[in-house]
């Protein structure tokens, strides 16, 4: 419940002036709805007496029926005015939400991000997100107007009515309820979690199936998939149905209180008058607010038995990153003895992340300024640990890695990201335009700049048969060949300029006359960086100062 | 809006189950009914409250206040038991929907994706419910309570009745003039709303690339300007959007005033106009308030249906889809997948005049004949049939002409699966589902894995990598194998199972020359010791390996 207090505070400080705004709005929406039918029912049993009596030619009908005719266009257009407030200031706190949860992603290590990037993953976070919506929309709005119309009903009723019908209609619908509705978000607390669970389960399901098709045909477990799914179907079938019960059953108990409210006081007004210590018309007034104030409580119904799913979802979007590593020291300077020795491995030895058997055993090697390096190795051999261990994304066994001559864990984050750029197998692109892309990697990029990248690898013509630099990317870079996004990934990195340039398979899906060209491209533009490849490639191997095959660092098991 | 005339049975009613419909049918009768039960309850409050200005005794009001919660509780239990009859029918239909989606989707390839027919299963289909728990019953109230209520109004005063007869359809009117704008807004709207979420989604599968370029604070800045400038587009749409409602809103407002400043004046006797005189000149104080709690009702239908208004359009959109990829799907696969002891004989391979239909053009596949035990590789340019054929032996495609001998009989449904438990399949992209490497190489969770196994296939190595070796879940969320990883190691449950037939689709494409031979030398000595063979490739040195080669044509029409 903290997190989902959390995620309201969150949601309501994107905008409170607008929020405030909206909650107004949506109380004066239901009090002039309960003052138009107070007033019309006030107006037709007076002026029903005043007919009976035959006094009907010294009543005043020009205000009260001025009243009714303005509280109806009032309502109207109170009611178009706070859903514009209320949409504006949601649609504020969505953004603002979505932002909250980028920055709490980007401080999780990026090896345990690029798990993120399966389909389910984030399909989750979308439905997560989504949920949240409600939040303000479906949950605290409703609840802060209802509470505060009654408010000013209670004191409007006592003044008009009298005390009795007053607290009847008060304690009647904050008792009757707030019990109703804390019992929906008690009863769906577990099992709107359960109906979640169910249905994404179905839906991972159902992907792998369809995916997995021609796999299950040939194995013959075709059946077993089946059976699975159906299964899957079946609980979440049976949890979608014991939430509907729950919520046509609080529906029906909301209306029943209702009912009985208005029926209580229907008859405490009755007796009022029967005892002549109210008029009948003033009676009438607290009848019809008391069935007009049925529309404080109606509405509550959704966003509580939506507060499960709330508040399941406010857990996962707001959980805590894992804690950093130690806080390094600050940049250390450039130690004068390192030269130009850019990189340096020490007796490195690797395991795979969460194993304990090495794969790479007693590696050292030195590079410097304008060098190349190529590491060769059949897959599976660890090229790609190795580049993501001198990136400082996973750690070492043993010995060391010194960039600049400086140990690697010595660079605080930043100053590291400066000086070595990775770029991994599987980079992504972001929709947007070509430039923004490249903007990525160095904020306040030129079209002069960002072309020469491109034209170092080879890409510029490809961008300008495209309409130039602003032509538009889809998500993730969609609209470019394989080839063509993974030389803007190059692109990308070449604009940061790094000191150390890591590419892991970096011509993957270029034939071989444009590997060669992009590889020249590449050492050309960053003539004074080391560059460190992992590729089985001709282009990649031919053109490096060193190549280094690591079947030779493989331990003797 | 509505024609209320008796409407075409379109797509979306089509999906509705027998015995759904029959469902449907109740739910909507009987939450007409329900909700027509205000009329005696109005009766009975207006009777009650006419009494006090008559000083009738006290027991009437005791007597309609007993009444009138009476039946309030029964319309909420009329209200809830149409509400569950409805959700029942929803539930119904879309297990049927999903079921047949299931049996018609799970044994076909081509055509819909396999992602697209997921969220076609799970979140598409699931956008019938809404119009089948809110739109049908709204529906069946819109066409029964406003006619009900013109009957109980038209018998007091035809002048009441005209107000809200000429408001009611006005509404419509209305609506069908700024509802085609607000209609369109309002697609509109969904579409941008979705478009930040896209947005995100795409962020989140780029973040550990913007980490690495040290972009994140940059990527968020933008981030949240084009969430802005997606804030202020979708506002400008919700100005219009919101002015339909509104109108509606206005309209009853408007109606409802008219009626009570209209009963007020007759009841003072100011207006004599409007009844037909049965009950003396004007009205009465019952007739005044009766009329006065039916007018908000008799709007309640006509916007409880504008509110549903759009889940029609959603459930026809589906509707469309569903009957779209029921069509899209191409041939079914022979057999059901089934796990079934393998079929008898020795493993030859005939084919003969076979010929297909293939992406919209006819493929004629040459003869092919393999004695058990024999080797073949195909060879030819892409396109021109090589994976076709591969199909074909392996009973997921079925030819339209020609006939395909396994092991001595006809391969049709009844042998397929039989037939495919001898094989084991190889094709260019592996799907690995997800579960752990033991049970995707022994078939059972527990299974056991040979070490000869993995050595013959090479993949010793592949296994030792995985972080938790054999017990590593694969797949989507789980640790990944490269593709040429993953094709050894369906080599080695090829081994494990003790597959007599082998067919490999492209296998050393993409490989480094090392893996690429490893691979050839383990496909050479499955052929060696007896096992069926057949490959489709490119690679010179796996076709040398095979006994025979065929040439296939690019242009075999």
């Amino acid at each position: 419940m903290l997190r989902l207090w959390q995620a309201l505070r969150l949601l309501w400080r994107a905008h409170p002036l607008a929020m405030w705004r909206g909650a107004l709005l949506a109380v004066l929406v239901l009090l002039m709805g309960a003052a138009l039918l107070g007033l019309s029912g006030w107006f037709i049993t007076a002026t029903g007496m005043a007919g009976l009596a035959g006094v009907g030619i010294a009543f005043d009908v020009f205000r009260p029926s001025a009243g009714v005719r303005g509280l109806a266009l009032g309502r109207a257009a109170a009611r178009y005015g706070e859903r514009l407030l209320t949409h504006d200031a949601t649609l504020r706190a969505l953004a603002a939400l979505r932002v909250t949860l980028l920055d709490r992603l980007a401080r999780f290590p990026v090896t345990e991000l690029r798990r993120l990037r399966g389909a389910s993953a984030l399909t989750r976070i979308t439905a997560d997100v989504d949920a949240l919506d409600g939040v303000v929309l479906r949950l605290a709005l409703p609840v802060a107007a209802a509470l505060l119309t009654h408010l000013v009903a209670f004191f409007g009723l006592w003044a008009l009515t009298s005390h009795a019908i007053a607290i009847s209609v008060a304690a009647g619908y904050l008792l009757g309820g707030g019990v109703v509705l804390w019992r929906v978000a008690r009863a769906t607390l577990g099992h709107s979690a359960r109906a979640e669970d169910a249905s994404q389960d179905l839906r991972r399901r159902a992907i792998g199936l369809f995916r997995g098709r021609r796999e299950a045909i040939l194995q013959g477990t075709m059946p077993r998939w089946r059976a699975g799914l159906d299964a899957a179907e079946e609980e979440a079938r049976t949890s979608m149905d014991h939430l509907d019960r729950i919520d046509t059953g609080a529906g029906q108990a909301l209306s029943a209180v209702v009912t009985l409210i208005a029926a209580g006081v229907f008859a405490l007004a009755g007796w009022l008058v029967a005892q002549t210590e109210l008029s009948p018309a003033l009676a009438a007034i607290g009848v019809f607010v008391a069935l007009a104030l049925a529309e404080t409580l109606l509405p509550l119904r959704r966003g509580m038995a939506e507060i499960g799913r709330m508040r399941d979802a406010a857990e996962r979007v707001l959980a805590d990153p894992p804690a950093r590593a130690p806080v390094r020291v600050a940049a250390p300077a450039f130690s004068p003895e390192a030269g130009d020795r850019i990189l340096e491995l020490r007796h490195l030895s690797l395991a795979r992340p969460g194993r304990s058997r090495l794969l790479l055993h007693d590696l050292s090697l030195g590079l410097r300024r304008g060098e190349t390096l190529a590491l060769r190795g059949a897959s599976g051999l660890g090229k790609s640990t190795l580049l993501d261990a001198i990136a400082g994304l996973e750690p070492v066994t043993a010995g060391e890695i010194l960039i600049i001559g400086q140990p690697l864990a010595a660079w605080p984050e930043s100053g590291l990201r400066d000086l070595v750029t990775l770029v991994p197998q599987r980079s992504a692109l972001v929709s947007g335009t070509v430039l923004e892309n490249l903007a990525l990697a160095q904020p306040g990029l030129t079209d002069c700049e960002a072309m020469a990248a491109l034209e170092a690898v080879q890409l510029a013509q490809v961008v300008h048969a495209r309409g130039g630099l602003r032509s538009p990317l889809g998500e993730g870079g969609a609209g470019l060949s394989g080839g063509q996004a993974r030389r803007l990934v190059l692109a990308r990195a070449l604009l940061r300029r790094p000191k150390l340039l890591l590419l892991d398979e970096p011509t993957e899906g270029l034939d071989a006359t444009m590997a060669r060209q992009v590889i020249a491209g590449v050492r050309e533009f960053l003539k004074d960086a080391a560059i460190v490849t992992a590729s089985h490639r001709a282009a990649e191997l031919a053109t490096a100062d060193q190549v280094i095959d690591l079947k030779r660092y493989i331990p003797e098991s | 809006m509505p024609s209320v005339g008796a409407p075409q049975r379109s797509r979306a009613e089509r999906l509705l189950a027998p015995a759904a419909q029959r469902r449907l049918r109740h739910a909507a009768r009987l939450s007409a009914l329900a909700a027509a039960l205000w009329l005696p309850q109005a009766a009975a409050l207006a009777w009650g409250i006419a009494g006090w200005a008559e000083a009738a005794p006290l027991a009437r009001t005791l007597w309609m206040a007993l009444i009138f919660a009476l039946l309030g509780m029964l319309r909420g239990w009329g209200e809830r038991h149409a509400a569950r009859l409805a959700y029942r029918a929803a539930d119904e239909t879309l297990h049927v929907r999903r079921q047949a989606l299931l049996d018609h989707g799970a044994l076909r390839f081509g055509g819909t994706s396999s992602a697209a027919l997921a969220a076609l299963l799970t979140e598409k289909l699931a956008t019938l419910g809404p119009w089948i728990t809110r739109y049908r019953p709204a529906m069946a109230r819109a066409r029964l309570l406003p006619l009900l209520y013109m009957l109980a109004i038209l018998p007091i005063s035809w002048a009441a009745a005209l107000v809200l007869l000429v408001a009611g359809p006005l509404i419509p009117v209305f609506m069908a003039l700024v509802g085609m704008a607000a209609q369109e807004a309002s697609r509109k709207q969904m579409v941008e709303v979705g478009a930040m979420n896209t947005l995100l989604i795409d962020r989140i599968a780029a973040l550990p690339d913007l980490l690495l370029l040290n972009a994140a604070e940059a990527s968020r800045a933008e981030f949240a300007t084009r969430a802005e400038a997606l804030r202020e587009r979708t506002m400008a749409v919700l100005r219009v959007a919101f002015l339909s409602s509104t109108v509606l809103e206005l309209f009853s407002a408007l109606g409802v005033a008219m009626v009570a400043v209209y009963v007020g004046f007759s009841l003072l006797g100011e207006i004599t106009l409007g009844t037909w005189g049965l009950f003396g000149p004007g009205l009465t104080l019952f007739q005044g308030l009766f009329l006065l709690l039916l007018a908000p009702d008799f709007f309640q239908p006509l916007r409880d249906l504008a509110a549903a208004w759009h889940d029609k359009a959603a459930a026809e959109a589906v509707a469309e889809e569903v009957a779209a990829a029921e069509v899209s799907l191409g041939a079914p696969v022979l057999g059901q997948g089934r796990r079934v002891p393998p079929l008898m004989g020795p493993a030859s391979i005939l084919l003969q005049g076979v010929a297909l239909e293939r992406g919209g053009r006819r493929l004629v596949l040459p003869d092919v004949a393999v004695a058990p035990g024999g080797s073949l590789a195909l060879r030819g340019p892409s396109g021109s049939g090589k994976s076709t054929l591969l199909e074909v032996i392996a009973g997921l495609l079925a030819p339209e002409t020609g006939e395909v001998l396994v092991a001595g009989q006809r391969l049709e449904s009844d042998t397929a699966d039989a037939w495919r438990a001898r094989i084991a399949y190889v094709p260019q992209q592996v799907h690995v589902p997800e579960v752990t490497l033991r049970e995707f190489l022994s078939g059972e969770p527990e299974g056991a894995v040979p070490r000869e196994a993995l050595r013959r296939a090479r993949a010793e190595r592949i296994v030792a990598a995985l972080p938790e070796g054999l017990e590593t879940v694969l797949g989507e969320s789980g640790a990944g194998v490269s593709g040429g990883e993953a094709r050894r190691l369906l080599l080695v449950r090829a081994l494990i199972r003790g597959a007599d037939v082998i067919l490999a689709d492209e296998p050393t494409a993409d490989l480094d020359a090392a893996t690429g031979a490893a691979l050839v030398e383990v496909l050479a000595a499955l052929a060696s010791e007896g096992r069926t063979v057949v490959v489709a490739s490119h690679d010179p040195a796996l076709c040398a390996a095979m006994g025979r080669v065929i040439d296939l044509q690019a242009d075999s029409c």
